[in-house]
């Protein structure tokens, strides 16, 4: 991200587009074979484990194919299914967006405080940062998430403690009031690699700006306000896109702390392991397939909206020039 | 803007994908070998099973001794937890590598068996001596007159208490004949005692088994003999009043507890001693049980209102063999040994249930101590009771199992009226067994 705040010009100047391009030519023009070879085994691979693997898959969700039997052709029946006489489809697409909906906004806003925190000098800040860095690098496993259910559990640390100030709630994992946070929570704690996003576009902003502020005689939250954060809006832009993707396809932790149950009463139901479900232990693998082009739409057309918006919003050092 | 802040976005995702790739593509490399095969004579088997260590232990001490006797066949075994054994057999199945021999689950026997999955075990080159196999337990591996698969063992539903716990309450132990009206004031008692503390009973509401033995009390059937659901909505709705109505008054676990149960000892309220009593098979019993519970508990047969008792002997498991298996005489061999023969018997224990044979049952029920002994002596008592077990259920059977206790949550925690909710549970199942 180092050099997000270098290249304005490229993109507001309509010269510049050229260069690059002529440039690319004469270097790789005489022998464009050598690129390409080293190229291939990503090339290869792309093509063969993804984009292989996702057509057969839009081929399979208009079949019946159950992992045993050669599939048939069923035409749009599986989505039509999914529409008309899916109660837990919708179940699940409820749970999803509430899910994306608390825990992106709370894991962004947690990456930046933290990163604003590091962002000061102190002695061992190589530490502090890795420190808060750890739980992305853990939180995904499935140990974590294990040790997770434990703690929320039915007597577990959270219940107890709670209980001892009076308010009793019986452990949040089996209850479907709370459960769905226990996974929020999880979430937002592998807040690491926004935070280092934030980290490093912090670092870019230039000095002069808070200098510029304080002059002016600008507080805390001012500053904040004015220079912060319309300075590091395309850091914010960015990793607001890539963690509403994968917000949406959460699904170890909603899967270890509902034993794959979605439970209690479908509260902890996530999109993704609705899929599994259907896919994995119903050997329904068209109906699977099917749900899962539907996410992907979901989710492009989720980040299509957010690009729309990110005009109003997302501010690039250099464009104001014009 | 459009294009260079996506530009990172794209660089990161491609470092990313290039590290999955380098993982798969690692992967990938040790896949050469593996499957059955034979050369010279001797003949490779795999034999996959679900389980925990205990019975893979003896499981594999009876392999040991297989192999000693039959030293030109070689078994390579394999277990997992039942989920994750099911959902890679499917896998391999899929993909042309399934085990020879494997165990199969009686509510997934149809299921596999009319995909042309299995191969038929009472014919063919596949076929084994069942001659001593209990014939009760036959039926529930049997799909159009064939057999697919032979249960080394039969479990029967039972009913099992705390009886200190019930005395020092003042309830009344269960006897010949009880009510379900009886085991609801005996469990109120048990929870008033200890001030809800513990509960008289584990609310069974949402466990599709033990409806079942209450549907075949009033003389119908979880499935009918062509694979429809032998009883409505209305039936439903009775059973879950009568459930809700328990944990109401507190004679049962409270939602949160009963949401948790799955099955497994760690999430077993009269394990945990937040229940003192609960329905179960007698077939995990094990030399440790009464350790793992931490008290002794006494076992009996279901309470009825008809007099009729509704419990079969029921075939929890059984051995097939794939049809793609290129190796079925071995692979009968092997299923052979493992019912039949006396020290395999003396091996296995009661580690899947008591011995299907009837020979190997007796060699092996003189030996027992502690609660296999108890189970076993249940067995033998209430054996004669025992109705043969129903025919396999259809395919989509185990998604009613467990659209049966999600729905049940709906009605614990409160999110839906009962009719309703039986009414949803009835017509989510006829959709699962249909499609």
């Amino acid at each position: 991200m180092a050099q997000t705040l270098e290249q304005p010009a490229e993109v507001s100047g309509k010269p510049d587009l050229r260069r690059p391009r002529d440039r690319r030519r004469h270097r790789y023009g005489e022998r464009p074979g050598i690129a390409y070879l080293f190229l291939s085994p990503w090339v290869l691979g792309a093509l063969l484990l993804t984009v292989g693997p996702m057509l057969a898959s839009l081929y399979l969700s208009f079949t019946d194919y159950n992992l045993f039997t050669t599939p048939n052709w069923v035409g749009w029946d599986n989505y039509q299914r999914l529409f008309t006489e899916d109660e837990r489809f919708r179940t699940a697409i409820w749970v999803t967006a509430k899910y994306v909906l608390l825990s992106t906004p709370l894991k962004l806003a947690a990456a930046l405080a933290v990163a604003m925190l590091l962002n000061r000098q102190s002695r061992a800040q190589g530490l502090y940062r890795s420190a808060f860095y750890a739980p992305s690098l853990l939180g995904a496993s499935v140990a974590v998430a294990l040790v997770w259910r434990v703690i929320f559990d039915t007597g577990g640390v959270v219940d107890s403690g709670l209980a001892s100030i009076g308010i009793n709630t019986g452990g949040w994992v089996a209850n479907p009031r709370y459960a769905l946070l226990v996974i929020v929570i999880l979430g937002v704690w592998q807040f690491g690699a926004p935070m280092v996003i934030f980290l490093a576009g912090l670092k870019q902003i230039p000095k002069e700006l808070y200098d510029a502020a304080s002059v002016d005689g600008a507080g805390w939250w001012r500053t904040f306000r004015s220079v912060t954060l319309p300075m590091l809006s395309p850091v914010i832009f960015f990793n607001l896109v890539l963690e509403t993707i994968h917000a949406f396809q959460a699904f170890t932790g909603a899967f270890v702390v509902s034993s794959g149950r979605g439970g209690p009463s479908d509260s902890t139901l996530f999109y993704t392991l609705y899929l599994y479900q259907r896919g994995f232990t119903e050997y329904k693998m068209g109906y699977a397939s099917a749900m899962a082009w539907l996410l992907v739409l979901a989710i492009a057309a989720v980040t299509a909206l957010l690009f729309r918006t990110a005009r109003t919003w997302v501010f690039y050092a250099g464009e104001d020039a014009k | 803007m459009r294009s260079n802040r996506p530009a990172g976005a794209v660089r990161i995702l491609a470092l990313v994908a290039l590290g999955g790739l380098l993982g798969v593509t690692a992967g990938c490399g040790s896949d050469g070998d593996g499957g059955s095969g034979s050369d010279g004579g001797n003949v490779t088997i795999r034999f996959d099973w679900w389980g925990n260590p205990d019975r893979a232990a003896a499981t594999e001490a009876a392999v040991k001794l297989f192999q000693t006797k039959n030293p030109n066949i070689k078994v390579e075994t394999s277990y997992a937890e039942f989920n994750a054994y099911f959902q890679k057999l499917a896998t391999q199945i899929a993909g042309g590598g399934a085990p020879d021999v494997l165990q199969m689950d009686y509510r997934f026997v149809r299921e596999y068996a009319d995909r042309g999955v299995l191969a038929p075990l009472n014919e063919g080159p596949a076929k084994v001596d069942t001659a001593n196999v209990t014939e009760q337990l036959l039926s529930g591996g049997t799909v159009n007159d064939k057999l697919y698969g032979i249960p080394p063992t039969q479990n029967t539903q039972i009913f099992n208490y705390d009886f200190a716990a019930w005395q020092k309450a003042g309830a009344a132990e269960p006897k010949e004949g009880w009510t379900w009206a009886d085991l609801s004031a005996a469990a109120k008692k048990v929870s008033d005692s200890t001030g809800g503390k513990v509960r008289g009973v584990v609310d069974f509401g949402g466990i599709e088994d033990w409806f079942e033995v209450w549907l075949r009390q009033q003389g119908k059937t979880l499935y009918t003999e062509d694979g429809k659901l032998g009883y409505t909505a209305a039936d439903v709705t009775r059973w879950w009043q009568f459930t809700d109505g328990l944990r109401r008054n507190g004679a049962a676990t409270p939602a949160q507890v009963t949401t948790k149960v799955d099955g497994s000892q760690a999430n077993d309220p009269v394990v945990q001693k937040t229940a003192s009593s609960g329905f179960a098979y007698d077939s995990g019993f094990t030399p440790d049980t009464w350790q793992i519970m931490g008290r002794e508990l006494k076992l009996t047969h279901f309470p009825t209102d008809g007099g009729k008792l509704g419990q079969y002997a029921k075939p929890a498991m059984m051995f097939s063999i794939s049809q793609a298996s290129k190796q079925k005489e071995a692979a009968a061999k092997l299923i052979n040994f493992l019912i039949n023969d006396n020290e395999a018997g003396k091996t296995l224990g009661m580690s899947r249930g008591l011995p299907a044979n009837a020979k190997v049952r007796e060699q092996v029920g003189g030996a027992l101590q502690g609660p296999p002994q108890a189970a076993y002596q249940f067995e033998q008592q209430i054996g004669p009771k025992l109705e043969p077990a129903p025919p396999p259920p259809p395919k989509g059977a185990s998604t009613a199992k467990s659209t049966f206790q999600r729905i049940y949550d709906d009605v614990i925690f409160q999110r839906a009226q009962i009719p309703q909710a039986a009414e949803k549970f009835f017509a989510e199942a006829q959709q699962a067994i249909a499609s």
